[in-house]
């Protein structure tokens, strides 16, 4: 009977799970292990201005005297001294692609990021470990006096202040273990700044690949979107799989002005010995809209819970996501929102898929403060059990201290329905196809929210092949 | 004699983020008089039901021990959901709602516990009512196993209560087992006066096509907290609980209830209805939980909660826990006031806004306080409901 049974495929992950081999020559790898002098090495390294440095060596003391979460999947692999913090090519970072190292450009053009910049987007960003090693804008968004690059860059130059002023104040070094590592040992990342009134038409794209083994990436993405401007942001990311833990502790703090936009989308795809300890935040002022929609297939643990803080009146949040746990993953993903502002509304929703024992667990919180007079805010999640040796589990918490909020909230769990398989295979469908049908069916609703590009790359990765015998 | 409570109770089946303070609840009170030990006896003991009397708390669970296998079982498929806190409770062969830190209390203070047998095949015609007239200053703690064998069926009411203003304290512990075929309704009216710190904690298993019902109306008292964990053990068990909540004043409600499904083709169902008055504060927490072997279950839970002042505190946590493929597990919550299309429906009809408040309230308690299965307490109620709208 076994032999019978259909089976979804895992995802195929070949696609990402090619490594180049780092040698000493063009590669400076920092030795693994998290002290004061690998904190200050990096800080070295990176040119920091003093207060950057100050900071760094703080944001060592409080990730030493912050305690593990207790709530999540397990960390017990994770060896912070078996980690090198630091890896980078020793070429500096490019604005042209033919520069770029040629094993390093290979990498990008086998995951079609030249590609996709002449085709469809605004401007790209290609992190490669610990730095990044391309950033281009196309002109007529730079005209429109749109500002994209890498951070290091920005804390130098005419947008210092900002920096400063901005960074790691809507995620401090003090919200939790692996928010405070990132502040010691941030490296990479991105700055965009959309001025006042700008609608930027296409995307801006931030690639993250992290090639080395037993190393960490933890890249800073800041993203200020001024009042009325308009923003698509795309993030990728994908690694090789290794027999050894690779980290990944990115931060990502989000600005949004008032009446502006934000999209933010993501496709993430970190190979299976990944752990994913990843924050991302937006405040959003009066009348400003912030949209998530994420995708999250890879890692061996996750942690992402994308915070949107709806301080401005009459400020929204939408978050769509879809979570594929596989085999030997543990993905604990899911939104969180806290309603400031009168009049905000938010909408979480999501949709996940467990299978071959992977454990999938939606996790969330929707605070309503008192301010927030005539606050709406809807919560729907989806799970899909494909097996009985997985896992779905869904933790919401809801925290309401105004009467004059309208909150609604709705879960459900449960497996592929065998009467929508039979409606299907009465109209002439096989039960492959059916099943196949009915899984894209229930991934849809992120899928639709992706351009059409990625939402052919996140059908491919989850690539639900369907077999019979 | 006075004693200090310091406890931890109503732990989340599994933890989440810290910030929100809501994986456990903490009882601390300081110089609390306990003197009664024992619980009242019943006014009529029904035909096929016998008692025995003031057992220890540890020797009346000697039932549970015996079948701790049968109640816990398990397929033995790893896979613990992320932030598991079951091992906190593991010497609990009967797990509670509120965990085992009651058990200590109950074992440490040398409570008596009452064992109800319900004769096997014996419908109880009528139902055992324990009455709990609580005086001001007073303070009890009371415990109960009600053991319902093949076939049986049972309904306990516990009737909790005291003078509006008077201030206490009653702790109360009942353990259930519903063996093959046999239905426990438990009913808990408290109407307690608006002094007094109250917990109550349950926990039950159902054999094979067992029924655990749980009737509940919390309205009264100043610092309550209530647990129900159901072991859904055997194969086509059953739970089902209805809640219907009033909180006002300055006055904290801390509930967590878990349905743990085992056996196959297990079936839960759990609706909370309350309102939230003045400047009180609700943690709700339930939920469902889909053990691997659980096929063909399903677990439904449900809350619909009315705030009517802007300095109430809700909390709330439907969760799901699932390891099992063919399970239909389902949760709703809507939270909020009194809706402006309804309101205008109201007014339309010549019904102005406190009055339509008045309705609702009413309409949500009433529900519930209308499954009570014995008319004095049923309409004593009605009447508890109808004085405070």
């Amino acid at each position: 009977m076994a032999d019978n049974k259909q089976v979804v495929a895992d995802i195929d992950r070949s696609l990402y799970d090619f490594k180049d081999i780092e040698n000493e020559k063009d590669f400076y790898r920092m030795e693994e292990g998290l002290t004061k002098e690998t904190v200050l090495k990096v800080s070295e390294e990176k040119n920091d201005p003093e207060w950057m440095r100050d900071f760094r060596l703080q944001c060592l003391e409080h990730y030493e005297n912050i305690k593990m979460p207790n709530w999540g999947p397990s960390i017990e692999g994770l060896d912070m001294d078996r980690i090198s913090s630091y890896v980078r090519h020793k070429s500096d970072m490019k604005g042209k692609w033919e520069d770029v190292p040629e094993e390093i450009k290979n990498t990008f053009e086998k995951l079609g990021i030249p590609q996709a910049e002449r085709e469809s987007l605004a401007g790209v960003g290609a992190q490669y470990d610990s730095e990044l090693v391309y950033h281009n804008v196309k002109d007529e968004v730079a005209a429109q006096g749109v500002i994209y690059t890498d951070l290091e860059s920005a804390l130098h130059g005419e947008y210092a202040d900002m920096i400063k002023d901005h960074f790691m104040k809507l995620v401090p070094p003090t919200d939790h273990k692996f928010a405070a590592l990132h502040g010691a040992v941030w490296s990479g990342g991105s700055f965009v700044y959309v001025p006042k009134g700008v609608k930027v038409e296409i995307p801006l794209q931030s690639y993250f690949r992290l090639n080395a083994a037993g190393a960490g990436q933890f890249e800073h993405t800041l993203i200020i979107v001024d009042e009325g401007a308009d923003l698509h942001f795309i993030e990728g990311c994908s690694a090789p799989k290794y027999n050894v833990a690779n980290l990944h502790a990115g931060c990502v703090e989000l600005f949004v002005g008032k009446n502006a936009r934000l999209r933010y989308s993501t496709i993430e795809n970190w190979s299976k010995n990944m752990y994913n300890l990843n924050t991302k935040r937006a405040v959003v002022e009066e009348g400003g809209i912030m949209e998530w929609v994420s995708g999250s297939f890879g890692s061996h643990t996750s942690y992402l819970y994308p915070m949107t803080i709806l301080k401005g009146d009459g400020s929204k949040m939408e978050f769509t996501g879809i979570t594929f746990a596989g085999k030997g993953q543990n993905l604990d993903t899911g939104a969180k929102v806290v309603h400031i502002g009168e009049r905000t509304s938010s909408v979480i929703s999501t949709k996940s898929i467990s299978k071959d024992g992977g454990i999938g667990t939606y996790r969330s919180s929707v605070t309503i403060q008192k301010t927030a007079k005539k606050a709406k805010a809807s919560v729907s999640c989806d799970s899909l059990m494909l097996d009985s040796i997985s896992r779905a589990d869904t933790v919401p918490a809801m925290d309401i201290r105004t009467n004059d909020a309208d909150v609604g909230h709705e879960a459900k769990i449960g497996r592929i329905s065998d009467e929508a398989v039979f409606y299907l295979m009465s109209r002439g469908i096989t039960e492959e196809e059916a099943k196949a049908m009915i899984v894209s069916g229930f991934a849809n609703p992120v899928s639709k929210e992706l351009p059409l590009e990625y939402a052919v790359e996140m059908n491919n990765l989850i690539k639900l092949e369907m077999s019979g015998h | 004699m006075n004693t200090d409570l310091n406890m931890k109770v109503n732990v989340l089946p599994v933890f989440t983020y810290n910030f929100l303070h809501v994986n456990d609840s903490a009882i601390d009170a300081s110089g609390i008089n306990i003197e009664k030990l024992s619980s009242p006896k019943p006014e009529e003991l029904p035909q096929g039901v016998s008692l025995k009397k003031d057992i220890s708390f540890d020797e009346a669970g000697q039932i549970f021990r015996d079948n701790k296998d049968r109640i816990q079982v398990s397929t033995g498929v790893p896979g613990a959901p992320n932030g598991d806190t079951s091992a906190r409770d593991n010497d609990q062969a009967l797990r509670t709602g509120m965990g085992i830190d009651v058990d200590k209390l109950m074992i440490s203070m040398g409570a008596k516990t009452d064992i109800y047998t319900i004769q096997e095949g014996t419908k109880a015609e009528k139902p055992i009512i324990l009455r709990y007239n609580m005086q001001d200053g007073e303070g009890a703690l009371s415990a109960q196993v009600i053991h319902a064998r093949k076939n049986s069926e049972v309904t306990v009411i516990m009737d909790c209560s005291s003078e509006a203003d008077s201030k206490g304290f009653l702790g109360l512990s009942t353990r259930i087992l519903a063996e093959e075929g046999a239905r426990v309704t438990v009913v808990r009216a408290q109407l307690l006066g608006k002094g007094f710190i109250h917990f109550d904690d349950l926990g039950g298993a159902c054999f094979e096509k067992g029924a655990i019902r749980v009737i509940s109306l919390e309205l009264g008292g100043k610092s309550v907290w209530t647990g129900c964990y159901t072991n859904l053990s055997g194969k086509e068990s059953d739970f089902a609980s209805d809640m219907g909540y009033l909180c006002r004043d300055d006055h904290s409600l801390d509930i967590n209830y878990v349905a743990d499904h085992r056996g196959k083709k297990t079936d839960a169902n759990m609706q909370f209805k309350g309102v939230l008055m003045e400047e009180a504060q609700k943690t709700l927490r339930f939920t469902i939980d889909f053990k691997n072997g659980s096929a063909g279950s399903a677990g439904d839970e449900q809350e619909d909660t009315l705030l009517l002042s802007p300095d109430v505190i809700n909390r709330t946590m439907p969760i799901i826990l699932c390891q099992e493929e063919d399970v239909d597990g389902r949760h709703g919550a809507t939270i909020g006031q009194l809706g402006e299309e309804l309101l205008f429906y109201m007014q339309s009809r010549g019904i102005d806004e406190e009055e339509a408040k008045r309705i609702m309230i009413k309409a949500r308690l009433e529900s519930v306080a209308r499954m009570i299965p014995d008319d004095e307490i049923m309409q004593r109620v009605h009447y508890y409901i109808q004085n405070i709208v």
